[in-house]
């Protein structure tokens, strides 16, 4: 243990001294472990992030639309969803808190004074604000007479007050939706954009009843409804029972495809993944060609070096060494150089997710397990790359060696 | 028991499709506390020999024992440790490591012993007192003139007190005067007690030695 100790510190002393190579080396190799430990960052980020948005979204609920999924695959939601269906629901499902009915009309222009903007209006019940869990920060909320009595009131998002009204507080303003003046009764708490890059704040709520009657004319079809459930752990087992209840009710033969869809927390992690997907298959693929020419990089220096050390290993081998005393301190330099490589592209990994966060408002999330990745590789790169050079050094032979 | 004791060795050097015998049955005995010069042409073997007698190298037959041990048959790490333990090794060109210290190229053999003890680095720094470079442990060999660089060597070749010191033409890259100073050196190490085996072609040199070796063709001539 004493000699391995002393071994390293001459790896030491040559990583010092053998500045050139000892520069070339760590920059490669802090390359690759920058672009490798971003990924893992980037991995631990979209999961973190996933995890978010399913706190958001709420992990108890599910989403009903009406349209089979290739009627949502073509970016149209056909409507299968009766007001009824959703009434049954609600009776049937004791298992279940809040089902909301929900119906939404897309680019509806609105306007307050001189002020135009086309914008999203969801018709739903004065549960809507708890079935997203989108507590009203200004103002209150809608209520159920509201809603009995069709009423001209509205929640508005924080976008879609900030493009009417500006500062001015919205509360108890007028805003004409389509021909019809709505009364702003509270303003939802801000809420961002969805990974896919959608506004969620652009958008004013309305009675359902008002929406459906005064603006679409209809008196059965909704969009969909949103349940959650007292249990979370059993969301998919409720998922089959809420898909074979409107299957029944919609009298679908079995074979034939859902003309509606469910959307679980499950599928929104689906979908993320699949987001994060391609930027960790790019930087997956640049990471590992870039190790794998740090290696070789690595390598070649090495080779070089003991070339040009052959008379150092002489005289190493004329003092006492053995082979695996060459070998180790060959070793114990590559390990050296790639540890120093890992530290500083572990550095540089933590620079450009910074950059990466702020320019494409990437999740990007730091733990030591992106940390651990970037050193136990470094050391195999080390190793790997460094044994052959290493071999080579222990198996000069003293007399060749120390003639140089 | 000699020190040394080479019985028939013979060394053959295989290069493509030729055999070259360089050293023909070749019997010496060197004893503790000799101090011995072997001297001969160009190209006669005496490096050769050197470096079988410093166990850098294996004959390719006959006897040889260092220090009681049968040394002929040993493995590369056994060898290790017999140079290790019993040899040093003084080069004409010096050979330091260029970008170690003075007082670290003194201490390079004790890295390799088997047995860590202390106060090594003591006794290196005492070694340079001796040589009389105590001045100058931190200085680099490129720092050094070519007789203060053969000094650092010698310390190297003592630190861990062998029984051999071999010196292989040491004054060769010397001037006269200084040539004279290392092998004053080398003389003092004989009258402490180590076996000293020198390498020259100058007669001036040898005249330091006890009994002088001569070497032709691969052949002890006298
Ligand atoms: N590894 C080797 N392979 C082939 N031939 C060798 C090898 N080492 C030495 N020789 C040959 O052996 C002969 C003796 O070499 P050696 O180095 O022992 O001579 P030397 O007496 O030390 O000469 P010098 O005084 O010039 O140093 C030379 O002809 C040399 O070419
Ligand atoms: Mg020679």
């Amino acid at each position: 243990m004493d000699r391995l100790l002393k071994i390293i510190s001459q790896s030491l002393k040559a990583v010092k001294a053998f500045k050139l190579r000892t520069l070339f080396c760590i920059l490669s190799v802090a390359l690759g472990i920058a672009s490798i430990s971003v990924i893992v960052a980037a991995t631990e980020g979209a999961y973190k992030k996933a995890l978010e948005i399913v706190a958001m979204f709420g992990p108890d609920a599910l989403l009903v639309f009406g349209g089979g999924e290739e009627a949502r695959a073509t970016g149209q939601r056909m409507k299968t969803i009766t007001l009824d269906d959703i009434e049954t629901a609600r009776q049937a499902f004791f298992s279940a808190y809040l089902v909301v009915p929900m119906t939404a009309m897309r680019d509806v222009t609105v306007s307050h004074r001189d002020k135009k903007y086309q914008t999203l209006i969801v018709g739903s019940t004065s549960d809507y604000s708890r079935a997203w869990t989108w507590p009203v920060v200004q103002g209150s909320d809608f209520t159920e007479e509201d809603v009995k009595g069709l009423r001209n009131v509205g929640l508005i998002g924080q976008f879609l007050a900030r493009e009417l009204f500006g500062d001015i507080d919205p509360v108890g303003k007028y805003v004409l939706v389509r021909r019809i003046p709505v009364q702003i009764v509270g303003v939802l708490s801000e809420r961002g954009t969805t990974p896919a890059g959608d506004r969620l704040d652009d958008r004013m709520i309305i009675p359902i009843t008002t929406l459906m009657r005064k603006l679409q004319n209809e008196t059965t079809y909704v969009s969909g409804l949103r349940i959650r459930f007292y249990d979370q752990k059993n969301l998919d087992f409720h998922a089959e029972e809420v898909r074979a209840f409107l299957r029944g009710r919609h009298r679908i033969p079995e074979g034939e495809p859902d003309d509606f869809t469910i959307i679980s927390p499950k599928e929104i992690i689906k979908f993320l993944v699949a987001l994060t997907g391609s930027l960790v298959v790019f930087l997956g693929v640049t990471g590992v060609i870039s190790l794998v020419i740090a290696g070789f990089v690595l390598a070649n220096l090495f080779l070089l070096s003991v070339r040009e050390r052959t008379r150092e290993i002489g005289i190493r081998r004329a003092a006492g060494a053995r082979k695996r005393d060459i070998l180790f301190q060959f070793l114990g330099e590559a390990v050296v150089i790639t540890t120093l490589g890992g530290i500083f592209g572990l550095a540089l990994a933590l620079l450009s997710s910074k950059l990466l966060m702020y320019i494409a408002q990437f999740p990007i999330y730091f733990s030591w397990k992106a940390f651990a990745v970037g050193m136990i590789l470094s050391w195999i790169v080390g190793i790997g790359f460094g044994l052959q050079p290493a071999n080579r050094a222990a198996n000069l032979k003293p007399i060749e060696a120390i003639r140089g | 028991m000699p020190l040394c004791l080479m019985e028939n060795i013979r060394k053959t050097f295989h290069t493509g499709a030729i055999d070259v015998e360089v050293l023909k049955n070749i019997n010496l005995r060197l004893e503790r506390s000799e101090f011995v010069a072997i001297m001969g042409t160009s190209g006669s073997g005496k490096t050769t020999l050197m470096n079988i007698i410093g166990c850098l190298d294996t004959p390719t037959s006959g006897r040889y024992v260092l220090a009681d041990k049968e040394v002929s048959h040993l493995s590369d790490d056994e060898l290790s440790v017999i140079r290790n333990e019993h040899i040093g090794f003084v080069f004409q060109n010096f050979y330091l490591l260029p970008y170690a210290t003075v007082l670290e190229n003194v201490l390079l053999p004790t890295l390799y012993i088997e047995k860590q003890k202390d106060n090594r680095e003591q006794q290196a720094v005492d070694l340079l007192q001796l040589v009389g470079l105590k001045e100058r442990i931190r200085f680099k060999p490129n720092q050094l003139s070519g007789g203060e660089q053969q000094r650092v060597a010698i310390a190297r070749a003592l630190v861990n007190d062998p029984d051999l010191l071999l010196a292989d033409e040491p004054t060769g890259q010397l001037d006269s005067k200084t040539a004279e100073e290392i092998m004053n050196l080398l003389r003092e190490m004989n009258t402490r007690g180590k076996t000293v085996l020198v390498i020259t072609h100058d007669q001036n040199v040898a005249a330091y030695a006890q009994r002088t070796v001569q070497i032709k063709d691969g052949t002890i001539i006298e």
